[in-house]
């Protein structure tokens, strides 16, 4: 079967999905009236989390376990407030700018730390993150902000109209045109990710996660396989910070480049499944609302979810929720047998 | 014009000397066996065959181009084959498609469609064709060594580099694995052995080279060199193992 | 260059490599004995600077007296994480490893926020704090000093313990071979826990020092984590008595910066991360 045959399929799922999420938030105003403004912000983190989730995934399929998610967020997020702040042109433009410069970013580390494998490759991504965030902090204030960081105008203002709308209806407004962005992120994600899994890449990332030695004598190069993974895993992030930026107001380099997101990374598809599409869908999903209902009642410290759940997956969920629901599914058809 | 041409190889690690000024050629079509007390270097000649070392001197040359420098994934592009002696299948895959890995990145530029005929090929040639659905993870010991070789086989190679692929298998099951090696020999494929159990390499090499502590120091017919007085002192010198192996 | 600040920059830097010693060896224990990198560690350290905290402000605890309580409190948190999920992930892949322990210093972390939140705690009414003498040009601070003596006394106890006792005997063996080791009878599991309890002790005392020296707040625990990390791999990896070395070389190289770079202080954190940058990278780069 030749490779597009075997993508088609899953492109017009992938479509389908898209034009549901296109049709979400009308759906949502229609449903919840006022609470919508609330539930859309819902949705929007959970498709935060799904972008970080899937190209996280991406990444460790080649063995590669980054702790530089954040970094890439970060580079992101201030490249679109850097160009806002000293080019006259479209806000917009910053976020394809966040990922490119996510990539190429990328490009350059990647090289350097292919040789290291394991936990020194997880240390030497947490400390790179680290120095570039110093490097930031130490930027001339007139240039990056300095501790306090930059402002970042908003993609969306809608006015309020008084007779044509209610209140609320502009934080909607703006709450619905952030979480189409986010969709188009998602959506690019998943391609990359079906893309991916689809086609002989699967087989070149999967070699080269199990053994590297005999992918090479296979004919699978590893450094160049590793290298392609790390730059495609680090576009969605940059986008993702770039929206971000814009859509919380303000960069800095403590926030910006916090451990937070690196892992929120990790957690979500570790905990959904790895090396699948579904599993980081599934897990952003279930953590978003989980992190939901945990950030009213804790201020700070709800993060603790996320550590207990990363240890709860380690020791008991191998396969994440996929390889636990599969097992369900295994175990009722062996019971209808 | 010889299909493999090694000449002058050495590797040292360190103080340690594992390969030593090896010189030999094999021409395409035939079985090459390496025998060797343990420790003699022969994994280490097969690494640096495959470049997953790099010699600290002399040269590879296969069909006339010099490997110096070449990664392994290149090396398998010229034609070199490697199936390992401890078998490491990809275990979240099935048979066919740990081989289709082979076939897919064996030789660039191979399509989807082509990959797949090579897969196939391969797994008949190695008798998998029935258990290519199966998990890789599941298979027996025997099976996985197929499967290694299968993999090696889809990437078209010239030369087929085995390392002791009879190690731990019953003696039916070693005489299933010598006749699947002249099935790939009558594809056309140069295989290179190292083995430890004697009675295979009488069996199926057309020549053997002794190697000892890095050098070597025989070369000819199996008959030939298990007459070689330096070949019996190299064996019952070093351990009882000789006693058996010979 | 002005030599006094000089003077004073590696006398500051030699006093603080005795706590990051203390800190580091007990990471190089959990990884040579245990085979464990455990990112956790740095959160050890954290909530022993906290308890440190919580004991002046209920019970009046003088941090000298703290270390009394700390230490066998983080002894048996440690034993308890080892009996309940370290132990389990002996056997799988470093990368589940490396992930529990990620997971477990994450819990730890918010844990202290929950219970401190997340601003810097100044234990109080410390009477020693500002004492200090002089020597020559250089002033040398009584906490600093302390820790530092302190902090080689448990060092030195630690290398005996490794090299006199038959548990530490045990530990070397177990670090060399886990299979060899159980053979001769050891019991390589309880081995496993009493270095893990031992490693989060050591660095449970280290953080009722820095409760002293500094105002932590619960997000110290992660630098302090890579701190010891690179120290460890500095000292190369299962290399013990290659620890003070590399603790004094990234102690005096965080001071110099600090002290003699114009902006050093704010660079502190940067120096330590690239050395750890570039020493994975160059070690990285051995040639096969």
């Amino acid at each position: 079967m030749s490779p597009l045959r075997r993508v088609l399929p899953h492109v017009v799922v992938l479509a389908v999905f898209a034009v549901l999420l296109w049709f979400l938030p009308g759906t949502i105003r229609a449903l919840f009236g006022q609470a919508s403004v609330s539930y859309v912000t819902l949705v929007t983190n959970a498709a935060s989390l799904a972008i970080l989730a899937l190209s996280w995934d991406l990444l460790a399929r080649t063995g590669q376990v980054s702790l530089a998610h954040a970094a890439f967020f970060g580079a992101g997020a201030y490249s679109t407030a850097l160009l806002s702040r000293f080019a006259d042109v479209p806000l917009w433009l910053g976020i394809p700018l966040g990922g490119v410069v996510a990539g190429l970013i990328a490009l350059a580390l990647g090289p350097v730390t292919l040789r290291l494998h394991g936990i020194y490759f997880a240390i030497a991504t947490l400390s790179f993150t680290e120095v570039l965030r110093a490097v930031v902090h130490q930027l001339p204030s007139r240039i990056a902000g300095g501790a306090p960081g930059l402002n970042v105008p908003a993609l969306f203002r809608p006015t309020f109209v008084a007779g044509e709308m209610e209140r609320w209806e502009v934080a909607f407004i703006r709450n619905e045109g952030y979480f189409l962005i986010y969709a188009a992120v998602l959506v690019f994600t998943l391609l990359l990710s079906i893309i991916i899994q689809r086609t002989r890449l699967r087989y070149a990332f999967t070699a080269v996660r199990t053994n590297q030695e005999v992918a090479a004598v296979m004919g699978v190069n590893p450094a160049r396989t590793k290298l392609l993974a790390f730059v495609l895993s680090s576009v969605p992030v940059g986008l993702l910070g770039a929206v971000a930026a814009h859509r919380f107001g303000s960069v800095n380099p403590f926030e910006t480049f916090s451990i937070h997101t690196t892992v929120l990374a990790l957690v979500t598809p570790i905990f959904g499944g790895l090396y699948t599409t579904v599993g980081p869908l599934l897990g952003a999903t279930v953590l978003a609302g989980i992190e939901e209902t945990l950030r009213r009642s804790l201020d700070s410290g709800y993060m603790i979810a996320y550590g207990v759940v990363l240890v709860f997956a380690v020791l008991f969920m191998p396969r994440g929720l996929v390889g636990l629901l599969g097992k369900l599914f295994r175990r009722r058809r062996e019971a209808a047998k | 014009m010889s299909l493999l041409d090694v000449s002058g190889l050495s590797k040292q690690f360190g103080g340690l000397t594992a390969v030593a000024g090896m010189n030999f050629t094999v021409t395409g079509g035939e079985i090459l066996a390496i025998i060797g007390p343990n420790g003699a270097g022969k994994t280490t000649m097969l690494n640096l065959l495959s470049g997953l070392l790099q010699p600290t001197a002399g040269s590879i040359r296969l069909n006339g181009t010099d490997l110096a420098g070449k990664l392994p994934d290149v090396r398998c592009h010229l034609g070199l084959g490697r199936a390992f002696q401890v078998v490491q299948p990809f275990p979240e895959m099935t048979v066919a498609e740990n081989v289709n890995v082979g076939a897919l990145f064996g030789q660039p530029g191979t399509t989807a469609v082509e990959a797949e005929a090579l897969t196939r090929d391969a797994l008949m040639t190695s008798g998998l064709w029935h258990l290519r659905d199966t998990p890789a993870e599941d298979l027996t010991l025997m099976q996985e060594k197929r499967l290694e070789i299968a993999r090696a086989l889809a990437t078209r190679p010239l030369i087929l580099l085995l390392d002791e692929v009879m190690a731990g298998l019953r003696p039916g099951e070693a005489r299933e694995a010598i006749d699947l090696v002249r099935r790939i020999r009558d594809t056309g494929v140069t295989v290179i052995f190292i083995e430890h159990v004697m009675p295979v390499v009488k069996d199926l090499a057309d020549r053997v080279i002794v190697m000892d502590y890095g050098r070597m120091i025989a070369e000819g017919s199996y008959a030939e060199v298990t007459a070689n007085p330096a070949v019996i002192e190299a064996y019952l010198g070093t351990d009882e193992e000789g006693e058996d192996a010979l | 260059m002005d030599l006094s600040l000089l003077l004073q920059a590696i006398t500051s830097g030699l006093l603080s490599s005795g706590l990051y010693a203390l800190v580091a060896i007990g990471l190089a224990l959990a990884i040579g004995v245990i085979g464990i990198v455990n990112f956790a560690h740095g959160e050890f350290f954290m909530i022993g600077a906290f308890l440190t905290y919580q004991l002046a402000v209920s019970l009046g605890f003088d941090p000298l007296l703290s270390i009394l309580v700390v230490a066998p409190l983080l002894f048996l948190l440690g034993a308890f994480l080892y009996r309940t999920t370290v132990h389990y992930v002996l056997g799988a892949p470093e990368l589940n490893q490396m992930l529990l322990t990620f997971g477990l210093g994450i819990i730890l972390q918010n844990l202290a926020l929950l219970v401190w939140g997340g601003d810097p705690r100044t234990v109080p009414s410390i009477p020693y704090r500002s004492l200090s003498f002089n020597i020559g040009d250089v002033t040398v601070g009584a906490v600093m000093l302390g820790s530092f003596v302190i902090s080689m006394l448990l060092v030195l106890g630690l290398y005996w313990l490794l090299y006199r006792t038959p548990l530490g005997r045990g530990m070397r063996a177990v670090a060399q071979s886990r299979i060899g080791a159980s053979l001769v009878g050891l019991n390589v599991d309880r081995t496993y826990l009493v270095t893990f309890a031992v490693s989060a002790a050591l660095a449970g005392i280290g953080g009722v020092m820095i409760a002293v020296i500094q105002s932590p707040s619960p997000t110290v625990g992660l630098t302090f984590t890579l701190k010891a990390f690179a120290i460890v791999v500095l000292a190369g990896l299962g290399n013990i008595r290659g620890i003070i070395w590399a603790s004094v070389l990234v102690a005096l190289a965080e001071s110099l910066i600090a002290n003699l770079v114009p902006n050093g202080d704010s660079l502190r954190n940067a120096v330590f991360f690239s050395i750890i940058f570039l020493v994975l990278i160059l070690r990285g780069r051995r040639p096969a």
